[in-house]
């Protein structure tokens, strides 16, 4: 009990001194003819200095990268690669469909309901991190 | 005092009974563009995976018409995934509902993977494509924009298009536009106002 308590605290500090969480990760199950993906999240910077998603990397995908969906007006959605995703301080920047997303490109393997998907984030701060994706349908 | 009352009574009587035709009778309210189009929306003829497949074929059905490309990552799943909720909220009314979506990248898209993509979310779901000048002529009739661009390395060209779909009635006429992002449950009062 004692141990579990310490181990409890260690990791509250741990998550407390880091201060970045990412949560709810998930992608929308693939339909098998489509070459790739995206990947979404919610990415909330509780230290109190800008932090930067620099770059995604997954096992799951041929390669990985950062993309912005944007509205152009008149209903005409585009896509484009970001070069990073900033998190200024104190802030959340939540990645959705319709807006930012990180792409798999050339999916390797089907995205079935249920299934998880690692993903390595690369933050300017916090370094890199692992992650599980969750395959769900919203 | 008798006088007042019964005055009173056929106030609140004559108000309560305009009320409830202003309630009834007032006209429903699409959660789109509703279209006011004296001519039938253009006559598509595309490529299906056994054989061409046109709009006329779907009169007495309403048709909802959507243009995306099966190597389109967010935008176009997400409305797929929407439109399958879409029937499944209309239940035994899907069946007077037919979902179309046109490949706006016939360089990469065959009718073979168009319709595998959108059969994965529904198996009721048609997807078409055609030559460049077919998909070209369809889109802009419908008033849909398609631009390919560069991407990555990785992404190849990238398809900045028109997202929102176009509900077909059954007689054949444009009668709806809906954004990106109307939810399932909209969508489907909307087609449900249209069924009846």
């Amino acid at each position: 009990m004692r141990k579990a308590l310490v181990v409890l605290l260690l990791t509250l500090t741990a998550c407390a001194s880091q201060g970045l969480m990412v949560t709810d990760l998930w992608a929308r199950p693939s339909p098998q003819m489509a070459t790739n993906a995206a990947f979404y999240m919610v990415i909330e910077n509780g230290t109190d200095q800008a932090e930067e998603l620099m770059s995604a990397n997954s096992s799951a995908c041929g390669v990985t990268e950062l993309h912005e969906m944007y509205d152009m007006g008149e209903g005409v959605m585009g896509m484009r690669p970001v070069e990073g995703i900033e998190i200024p301080a104190g802030e959340t920047v939540t990645l959705q469909p319709g807006g930012l997303h990180v792409m798999c490109i050339n999916r390797l393997e089907d995205f079935t309901a249920g299934q998880i998907i690692p993903l390595t984030l690369s933050f300017k701060n916090a370094g890199t991190l692992e992650y599980d994706v969750t395959v769900r349908e919203n | 005092m008798k006088r007042l009352i019964i005055i009173g009574g056929s106030v609140a009587i004559v108000l309560i009974v305009i009320l409830a035709i202003v309630f009834f009778v007032r006209p429903y309210v699409f959660h789109g563009t509703v279209i006011q189009s004296p001519d039938p929306a253009y006559d598509f003829t595309l490529e299906g995976t056994s054989g061409p497949v046109s709009l006329s074929d779907f009169r007495g059905k309403v048709v909802v018409l959507y243009f995306g490309y099966t190597f389109c990552p967010d935008v176009c799943p997400a409305t797929m995934a929407d439109l399958a909720r879409t029937m499944e909220d209309l239940g035994k009314r899907a069946g007077d509902v037919q979902v179309i979506m046109v490949s706006v990248d016939p360089g990469r898209d065959t009718p073979e993977t168009v319709e595998k993509y959108v059969q994965t979310f529904d198996p009721s779901f048609i997807g078409l494509t055609g030559t460049e000048a077919q998909i070209a002529e369809t889109a802009s009739m419908y008033g849909i924009y398609y631009f390919k661009h560069e991407g990555t390395a990785a992404t190849g060209y990238l398809i900045d298009h028109t997202a929102s779909m176009m509900v077909i009635n059954q007689d054949g006429r444009l009668k709806l536009v809906l954004s990106f992002g109307t939810p399932p449950a909209d969508i489907a009062a909307d087609l449900k106002h249209m069924i009846n």
